[in-house]
């Protein structure tokens, strides 16, 4: 028991986290996230990427998947729901940011609200009547969503069909802060504070009213019902705000690649974002993140075997998902433990 | 004992990847070492694509370096798959490496529109091989590539013409039906056959053509079509793999249309995946290595170990303009960019090389080619 | 818009007959599995891929059938298509046994949630398809022609086609030859008794492993032979078929009632005659589109697929 305890990142973290009074815990969260913003200057160190840009890497696809898997995770991981058309709110978020980048005069941060809007409204769109399929059905409906997404794209002149859309503006600088192509530490910057804010209200929503409706839908959604939650409406909800999360992310990859196409948003993106869910730790933030961390960075970190990397990702899938079946950090059985405590905090 | 296998195998492996030594520069005295690039699809499913055309640039260097003692040019690889989704990834690190003074390609025209803002603020030259796009040029297209962007490769507004008259020539009263595969290569070529066609005496489009994604193995629907319109003359603009199994289905269908197809369905694998139902079948395309003739080929793939394939021309001529401009001395990206833009030369294949100030290369057309007896027969330019 | 469907309706119609048969014999697969464990086997796409290989190696390889060479005839033809069909399914029934071996037998065993399965078999997948693309170099490979493609009549202004005629027939034997066994067979017995109730069937007696196994096997032998009629008709495989044709089967599955056998049938001739009609009418590059609205729709309407009994509520 003690060996395995040993081998416990989670247990060891959360350990550290609750006997750690308020001005520790502020030390330790800011120390860390200051490290994590010192990511992007450690490219000459074991970490470098070959051909790829390391500071490039950092932001897509580390940064992106973190943030896309972390919105996933509010479907998939806290109410249950097999969604495997996420890339279509992806999609959407980034070809607001396309046509009204190249259309309007308005820049990524002003675009950013109807970014995430538009794409909350296809999450209310699609949940309301497909959301009271359950399991394999919802899944192959989203998984039908979001291919409609990309072929109605590929196939309109509005959005250019194949051709994708060109020349989106960058960011505006922010002060001192200038978002620069060879230079990418600003975008991850960007990101990682993206990526606190979904955190922060993933945690403040999960030990809040929804959150206890999601952990209630998915560990049996008849008894939850009866015992009075609006199932529908949570559903949708959760639906909803990881729609909304994909859609940010959209933006924000749109304006950091300044161009857009439709094959860049395939089902593969879906099953890829799902993979970091469920490979890093279903339901668990810190899970989630550190499953998109690897698979975002390990294809390109093993750049160098070339042409079987792809071979090696699957192998890695199929190997961790055998021995540790919930995933490198996995969520407690019960997460009313971790919810009473941060109440009480 | 075979699950402990598999797991002892997977650290291995996963500590062998994630900290192996990625690459060791050595220290190279006395002889002049520089780098040029070449950027195209290497893994994934294009990747026969980037191999062909990676293996003619490796084999310019190697002449090269056989030819220059005093040199010794290294030609790094940068696989962008052909996705322009990867390319975005790969472009900020050969932008930002300086030790790179030039660049063959990127192949793929929307890998190119991802890269370019990397290279534009970089100053890398490119010289691309394959990337047949027109806005790549187009000055007040979003996608020009001004200044670094040139290609030794003529474009699709000059290749669908080229395609519509070609495949009409003969034909009294054609009919065309022109369909694409849903690609960003196929879908503007298939705008540019249709918006020549009229232009060709005695020709119309009928049918309203169609646009079948590159993953359909059925053509049934699509048959249909060019029944009810009484089409004599089908033009499919996508690429050879489903233009194979296009014209199988067609043939079998008892249809005896002329096929037509452009650059993306050249290729001599065409008429060996259709084996007898590709016979007649016409060709727009650029000629190959075996076109400029049998020796050059031979000692292609003599030094190599394979056969030249798509592009080799092109691509061989791309990387000579930057060897030489390296013999020239020009050793910066800013020189060489300067030495491109002014080249004049004759390529293999009596090619004559120079560009116009948008980067398009000045001369070059297309050829056209009919399959006989299996076989790609080059019948010249088409005028 | 319609002209091409009055036009050539007849031929349109054999057209998706025989590509839903072929998608029948994939969506088999699909719902076989999904009947006894309720799950996606994700991998049976590439089951489907490494099939169509069976088919070609024994063409080229065995037979020695080149591009250029002669079609067979007579007894020779026989031989040569059943021992291809039969090759097809030997490889598929092989790889989905394989498969079931790596991917599910060991998260099955510790009885995990069903995600980390389905990445499990995400991941099979990506490597079976990766094995592939290595082994053909990305290129697609070509079959050469065995069964010659003769025009046997004209029926109402449609060409009757030999392969054709073969691919209808042929797939309606081994379609109705596994139900049977399904039906009447000791082990199609366990299959059906596993599917219903799996502490029920093993209380009986059933031997779980033995039955999954089973499963597996008798899903990828139906998809092996839907590789073979790929192959003869088409001529033609590269190592990314697989994720079409297998989006495609596992639609026609739930359009017919996952889990279902009887419902693959209906389902994957519905969805032929779907994907064919929608192309004639609305261009090919909607085809797609059409055929998942039109799923929506079922699923909203049926929830459990065109044909299939309501008992299953899908395990969370």
């Amino acid at each position: 028991m003690k060996i395995r305890n040993y081998w416990n990142l989670r247990d060891l973290g959360a350990s550290v986290w609750e006997k750690a009074n308020r001005p520790k815990r502020v030390v330790i969260a800011t120390s860390s996230i200051f490290l994590v913003g010192l990511l992007p200057f450690a490219g000459a160190s074991f970490l470098a990427t070959p051909i790829a840009a390391y500071d490039a890497v950092l932001v897509y696809p580390v940064g992106v998947f973190i943030l896309m898997a972390l919105g996933l995770n509010i479907v998939v991981g806290k109410s249950g729901m097999l969604d495997l058309g996420y890339v279509a709110f992806f999609a959407i978020g980034a070809y607001t940011m396309a046509l009204m980048g190249t259309h309007t005069g308005l820049n990524t941060w002003e675009i950013m609200p109807f970014g995430i809007g538009f794409a909350m409204l296809a999450g209310v769109l699609l949940g309301l009547p497909t959301l009271r399929l359950r399991g394999d059905y919802l899944a192959i409906v989203t998984l039908g969503f979001g291919e409609i997404v990309r072929l109605v794209v590929l196939n309109s002149t509005w959005s250019k069909g194949p051709n994708g859309i060109a020349n989106i503006p960058m960011p505006p600088d922010i002060g001192p802060f200038k978002f620069k192509l060879e230079d990418q530490k600003v975008f991850f910057w960007v990101v990682v504070i993206m990526i606190l804010l979904v955190i922060w209200m993933i945690r403040r929503l999960s030990i809040r009213r929804p959150g206890r409706a999601w952990e209630a839908i998915r560990q049996d959604e008849d008894a939850a019902e009866l015992m009075g939650v609006a199932t529908l409406k949570y559903k949708i909800w959760s639906f909803t705000l990881g729609a909304a999360v994909g859609g940010a992310a959209g933006v924000l990859y749109a304006s950091k690649n300044l161009f857009i196409a439709p094959e860049m948003f395939t089902l593969n993106v879906s099953i890829l974002i799902l993979s970091c869910v469920v490979f890093g730790g279903i339901g668990n933030i810190w899970g989630v993140v550190v499953g998109a961390t690897i698979l975002g960075y390990l294809p390109d970190r093993i750049r160098f075997i070339s042409d079987a990397r792809l071979l090696v990702f699957g192998a890695v899938l199929v190997v961790v998902m055998n021995f540790r079946p919930d995933g490198l950090l996995p969520r407690k059985k019960r997460e009313k433990a971790i919810v009473k405590s941060e109440v009480n905090a | 004992m075979n699950k402990n296998f598999q797991r002892s195998l997977a650290v291995i492996s996963a500590v062998a990847l994630a900290f192996g030594a990625v690459s060791a520069s050595s220290a190279q005295a006395a002889v002049k070492t520089y780098s040029i690039a070449y950027q195209g699809p290497l893994s994934g499913g294009e990747a026969s694509t980037g191999i062909d055309e990676i293996n003619a640039v490796k084999y310019a260097v190697k002449l090269f370096n056989a030819a220059n003692k005093g040199f010794n040019i290294k030609v790094v690889a940068v696989d962008d798959q052909g996705d322009p989704a990867v390319a975005s990834v790969v472009a900020p690190g050969t932008g930002a490496n300086k030790k790179i003074i030039g660049l063959v390609g990127p192949a793929y025209s929307g890998a190119t529109i991802a890269s370019l803002p990397y290279y534009k603020a970089g100053g890398l030259p490119l010289i691309s091989p394959s990337a047949t796009r027109v806005s790549l040029t187009k000055s007040d297209s979003p996608d020009f590539g001004y200044p670094v962007f040139h290609r030794v490769v003529a474009t699709d507004d000059k290749q669908g013409p080229a395609l519509a008259k070609y495949a009409t020539k003969g034909v009294s009263a054609a009919k065309v039906f022109v369909f694409d595969d849903q690609s960003a290569y196929a879908v503007p070529l298939r705008g540019y056959v249709e918006a020549a066609m009229p232009k060709v005496s005695g020709a119309s489009l009928v049918g309203g053509g169609d646009s079948v994604p590159n993953t359909t193995t059925d053509f049934s629907p699509t048959i249909a079509k060019i029944k009810t319109s009484g089409a004599n003359v089908v033009i499919y603009t996508g690429y050879y793999s489903q233009a194979a199994i296009f014209v199988k289905q067609l043939r079998d269908s008892g249809s005896t249309a002329v096929f037509a197809g452009g650059d993306g369905v050249f290729n001599q694998q065409f008429a060996v995946l259709a084996g007898a139902a590709a016979e007649g079948s016409r060709l727009t395309g650029v000629a190959g290595l075996a076109d400029v003739g049998a020796k050059e080929e031979a000692a292609f793939k003599k030094s190599m170990g394979i056969s030249s394939g798509v592009y080799a021309v092109e691509s061989f001529n791309a990387a000579n303009i930057f060897l030489s401009g390296i013999k020239a001395g020009k050793t910066t990206r800013a020189a060489m960019l300067k030495w491109v833009t002014n080249y004049k030369g004759v390529g293999l294949g009596g090619a004559v090389l120079s560009f116009l100030p948008n980067g398009d290369i000045a001369t070059g057309g297309f050829s056209g080619f009919t399959i006989t007896n299996g076989l790609l027969k080059n019948t010249g330019p088409v005028k | 818009m319609f002209a091409v469907l009055i036009d050539q309706f007849w031929s349109l119609t054999i057209a998706g007959v025989a590509l839903g048969f072929i998608y029948v014999l994939i969506s088999l697969g699909y719902t076989m599995v999904y009947g006894v464990l309720r799950m996606i086997n994700f991998a049976n796409s590439e089951i489907f891929m490494w099939g169509t290989f069976g088919t070609i190696i024994t063409n080229r390889d065995i037979f020695h059938y080149t591009q250029i060479s002669e079609p067979a005839t007579g007894l020779k033809l026989g031989i040569v298509l059943i021992s291809s069909l039969l090759m097809s399914m030997f490889v598929a029934g092989l790889t989905a046994v394989l498969v079931e071996f790596v991917a599910y037998r060991r998260l099955r065993a510790k009885g995990t949630n069903r995600l980390a399965t389905l990445i499990s078999a995400i991941g099979v997948s990506i490597c079976l398809q990766e094995i592939m693309r290595l082994l053909t170099d990305s290129r697609p490979v070509g079959s050469p022609r065995v069964l010659e493609k003769i025009i046997l009549t004209e029926v109402w202004g449609a060409n009757i086609r030999l392969d054709t005629v073969i691919t209808i027939i042929a797939a309606a034997i081994i379609y109705f030859l596994l139900e049977r066994f399904i039906k009447l067979s000791r082990m199609g017995k366990a299959i059906r008794a596993v599917s219903q109730n799996e502490d029920a069937a093993k209380l009986m007696g059933v031997n779980l492993n033995r039955v999954i196994t089973t499963t597996f096997l008798v899903g990828g032998l139906a998809t092996g032979a839907a590789s073979f009629f790929y192959v003869t008709v088409f001529e033609y495989s590269k190592y990314n078929i697989g994720f079409t044709m297998g989006m495609a089967a596992f639609t026609a599955a739930v359009l017919g009632g996952i889990g279902n056998i009887r419902g693959a049938f209906f389902g994957g001739l519905t969805l032929g005659l779907l994907e064919v009609y929608a192309s004639a009418v609305l261009g090919t590059q909607w085809k797609a589109v059409t055929v998942f609205i039109v799923l929506v729709l079922v699923l909203l309407f049926k929830p459990n697929g065109l044909f299939g009994e309501a008992v299953q509520q899908t395990r969370a």
